[in-house]
């Protein structure tokens, strides 16, 4: 290399750097809103992911049946406008709305009802092969048939009577699509959704960005903006600094030791909403000494979980009581608390038979969806259990390792967390608590099993009437709380940081991020 | 020449062949699959055994393997367990981000450990000298994403000089200035420990060089230092230093993995990293037997400019 070519490289580079100097970072057009995303959506059919960042895009596009009003999980109208339920809870009928279309002229009727669900549980359905439908059977498991009663009627036959059907209709999974786009489509169809929500998909650039554009003959009106785009960012640091460099106007999931920083920040505002989740340390319920429920009890007591929630999780939760979310339909308001008593742990300790506490092990995923801070809200609980005598060994896994080592029923402690995604306590109780639910069967993986409360989850299931479900539930919860199956630790409060010009943007219980409530400024 | 080639390229099989086992072989023993990520917990035991016969995957190992190789010899890469989209459309897409990463990468550190270790070697323990071994130090031990993450902080959150993250603007962007904006830092960030090792190497080299007998006759017969140092020099010492520039090549490709994924960089390494932690099988192989292949060409290429820069090297 000559002396003038090396002078001329780096003469270039510092021409271009100059260059790009004197321009300073630019602000998004108007009409456009940039959200940052944790991860890149998988694919956007809301039937063929299991994962929130394919949601919080994916369900922008379609929409259910029924659905939430903002702030609550209340089940309202959606895209039918009323329904009946037949006396012994196998049949729902529903009535659609009328005039509504997809985003590519089909319109929305019966037929495309049957289609949505029918292709993910029927193997024989036309487009059965041309996805794969992860949730089907936990979702629909429970759906004999869909019967086209005419163009705007349409029935759901269940096998079984379930009182939570309705609220298994808000589920992404059970977002009505374009037959028409489907079957055109094919396989590709999860990358070319077309629904009947607020947005229309329009392009998506692997790795950078997923479009949407504003849907001009939306039925309940058009959004206030011309279209959002979806940007994943996996490190935390480039998403907080692109919100506050005004390349982001939105972020959800902000890490608890950011919050301080952004709250404090004139340029973003901070929002604040707990979801229905629950975050819980297992315990395996039939393995000596855990059996004991006064052992379990002590654990309870043992655990600091405010302590948690305020320096681990710096108000990022709300410490939980049991699995169900407070406040909400089939909480019990009246739950008894574990409070955190050391000296009271050590005396049940003591009174089941273990004055010098026991050894056990602690197992913990690094990450995963809705874990928040493992690791370090496991170290807390360890030395929370250490100072009553029980020594605990900590193991920490990937999240798919972890997962599948949960299903070898070895498990004593275990670190876990629950995003129902709606406040139907079936949605809660009864998969991880219900001794049909024991792993690998179900989620279960307390083993937990207690004969009185699992009839009672039954029977609530049979009732349609929810005044007396929740009498139920209230009866289920204060026998499983009195059982402590867990060590219940909190309930997420999820955080978003929105830019000066997003205005009337709410965050969502069920974690969905309805962005189209928003307009710019 | 033409029969080298021919002959290091049929090489390519066996040692594609040879990547693609032990990937393979890595991904299936690692505990955890594709439909226990993809369920959750919620999954049931049902729900397993349904989505693993569909994904294919409780088949013998031999057989997948098999089977995946049939389709990849037939140029099919598969589709992504994941986003159903095809491997081959997946990677070639996020590759010529890659490119343009490493490329600039190492055009600049290239660039700057030339001039940097040639300086050096001509006026060594001097000032620059020392600077540059210093930062030479410093670069060669920062890693990727702290150093990443701290020219982000100065450089986009405090100056508000250049965007933190991505390829492009996020909507209506385009355009050279576009990417070079967006080019900068990660650029920056991943050429810097390449950029150190070539310094450090050219000045050992160009010292060494500088110090022999054809050097001394050159200054005697009154060439002017310029001439001396680049074409008596520098021309001698660059044998080794291709060398190291293809090793670094490699590093690159390899090193974008964290570089990109810290500035949201659209390349292979974010899509490998996705890839991984969802256990999507079809798409790692696609990346890494794309990354094993420009690793080799690379090498190959390195190897026929040693012909090229010295004639005294054949290959017959």
């Amino acid at each position: 290399m000559r002396a003038h070519t090396v002078r001329g490289v780096v003469a270039g580079v510092a021409v271009a750097v100059a260059l790009l100097m004197a321009g300073p970072v630019r602000a998004q057009p108007a009409g456009t809103l940039v959200v940052g995303l944790v991860a890149e959506p998988v694919n956007l059919d809301p039937a063929q992911v299991t994962d929130l960042n394919s949601n919080r895009a994916g369900r922008r596009i379609v929409e259910t049946l029924v659905t939430f009003p903002d702030e609550s999980t209340q089940v309202v109208p959606g895209l039918a406008e009323s329904w009946t339920i037949s006396k012994d809870g196998l049949q729902y009928t529903f009535k659609l709305r009328r005039g509504i279309t997809f985003h590519d002229g089909t319109p929305l009727n019966a037929a495309a009802v049957k289609f949505s669900i029918e292709r993910q549980i029927n193997p024989d359905h036309p487009a059965a092969k041309l996805g794969k439908y992860p949730f089907a059977n936990y979702f629909f498991g429970n759906v004999k048939a869909v019967e086209v009663l005419s163009d705007e009627r349409v029935a759901f036959l269940l096998k079984e009577p379930r009182a939570s059907f309705l609220a298994i209709l808000t589920a992404a999974a059970a977002s009505i699509v374009s037959p028409t786009a489907a079957m055109k489509w094919g396989p590709d169809y999860a990358n070319n959704p077309v629904g009947t929500g607020p947005f229309k998909f329009g392009s998506w650039e692997r790795g950078q960005r997923v479009v949407l554009e504003k849907n001009p003959t939306y039925w309940k009106g058009p959004v206030k903006f011309d279209r959002v785009v979806f940007r994943p960012i996996v490190e935390d640091q480039a998403r907080l600094t692109e919100l506050l460099t005004g390349q982001l106007d939105l972020i959800v999931g902000v890490p608890a030791d950011f919050v301080g920083q952004l709250e404090g920040n004139p340029k973003v505002s901070v929002l604040k909403q707990t979801g229905v989740h629950v975050w819980y340390l297992g315990i395996n319920n039939q393995k000596k000494p855990l059996d004991d429920r006064r052992v379990r009890q002590a654990l309870n007591y043992a655990v600091d979980k405010d302590a948690i929630v305020r320096d681990v999780l710096k108000g990022t939760g709300t410490p939980a009581r049991g699995p169900v979310m407070p406040n909400t339909w089939g909480s019990e308001p009246g739950l008894k608390a574990y409070p955190y008593d050391p000296a009271r742990a050590r005396k049940l300790l003591a009174e089941a038979g273990y004055p010098n506490g026991f050894s056990t092990t602690l197992w913990v995923p690094e990450s995963g969806s809705g874990m928040q801070a493992p690791v370090a809200m496991s170290t807390v609980i360890q030395s929370n259990l250490k100072a009553v005598g029980v020594n605990v060994t900590m193991q920490t896994m990937e999240w798919g390792a972890y997962l599948a080592k949960l299903r070898s029923k070895e498990q004593e402690l275990f670190a876990l967390s629950w995003m129902a995604g709606m406040e139907d306590p079936d949605m809660v109780l009864y998969p991880l608590l219900h001794s049909s639910q024991w792993t690998p069967n179900g989620p279960n993986r307390a083993l937990y099993k207690n004969d009185k409360f699992d009839e009672l989850l039954t029977e609530a299931r049979h009732t349609t009437d929810q005044a007396k479900r929740a009498a139920l539930y209230r009866q289920a919860q204060k026998l499983l709380v009195e059982d402590a199956p867990w060590i219940f630790i909190d309930h997420e409060i999820q955080i978003a940081a929105l830019a000066r010009r997003v205005q009337g943007f709410k965050l969502h219980p069920s974690f969905d991020l309805r962005v189209e409530t928003i307009s710019l400024k | 020449m033409r029969r080298y080639v021919a002959g290091r390229l049929l090489l390519l099989v066996p040692v594609l062949a040879g990547v693609s086992v032990v990937v393979f072989m890595v991904l299936h023993l690692s505990p955890g699959d594709p439909a226990e990520i993809m369920l959750g917990s919620q999954a049931t035991q049902a729900d397993l055994t349904r989505l693993r016969q569909e994904l294919g995957l409780n088949e013998p190992l031999g057989v997948q393997y098999v089977r995946w190789l049939g389709h990849v010899l037939r140029g099919d890469l598969g589709r992504s367990l994941w986003t159903k989209r095809p491997v081959l459309v997946e990677v070639a897409g996020r590759f010529q981000a890659t490119l343009v990463l490493t490329g600039t990468a190492l055009l600049l550190s290239t660039a700057v450990g030339l001039a940097l270790g040639v300086s050096s070697a001509t006026r060594p323990n001097s000032l620059l000298d020392r600077a540059s071994s210093v930062a030479s130090l410093f670069g060669a031990s920062m890693p990727v994403f702290w150093l990443g993450i701290m020219l982000m902080v100065v450089f986009s959150l405090w100056l508000g000089w250049l965007p933190a993250s991505g390829m492009w603007a996020p909507y209506g962007g385009g355009g050279l200035r576009d990417l070079l904006s967006h080019l900068v830092l990660p650029a920056v960030t991943l050429a810097a420990a390449s950029t150190t090792i070539i310094a450090r190497l050219t000045r050992a080299t160009m010292l060494e060089v500088l110090g022999q007998d054809y050097v001394r006759t050159a200054r005697a017969k009154g060439l002017v230092e310029r001439a001396v140092v680049l074409r008596h020099g520098l021309k001698n010492a660059l044998i080794p230093i291709v060398t190291v520039v293809g090793v670094q090549a490699g590093y690159l490709l390899g090193g974008a993995v964290l570089t990109e994924t810290v500035f949201a960089w659209p390349g292979v390494g974010t899509l490998m990293v996705q890839g991984i932690l969802a256990r999507d099988f079809p798409l790692v192989q696609g990346c890494v037997l794309v990354v094993a292949l420009s690793f080799v060409l690379i090498n190959l290429a390195v190897d026929l400019l040693y012909a090229f820069l010295d004639p005294r090297i054949h290959y017959a």
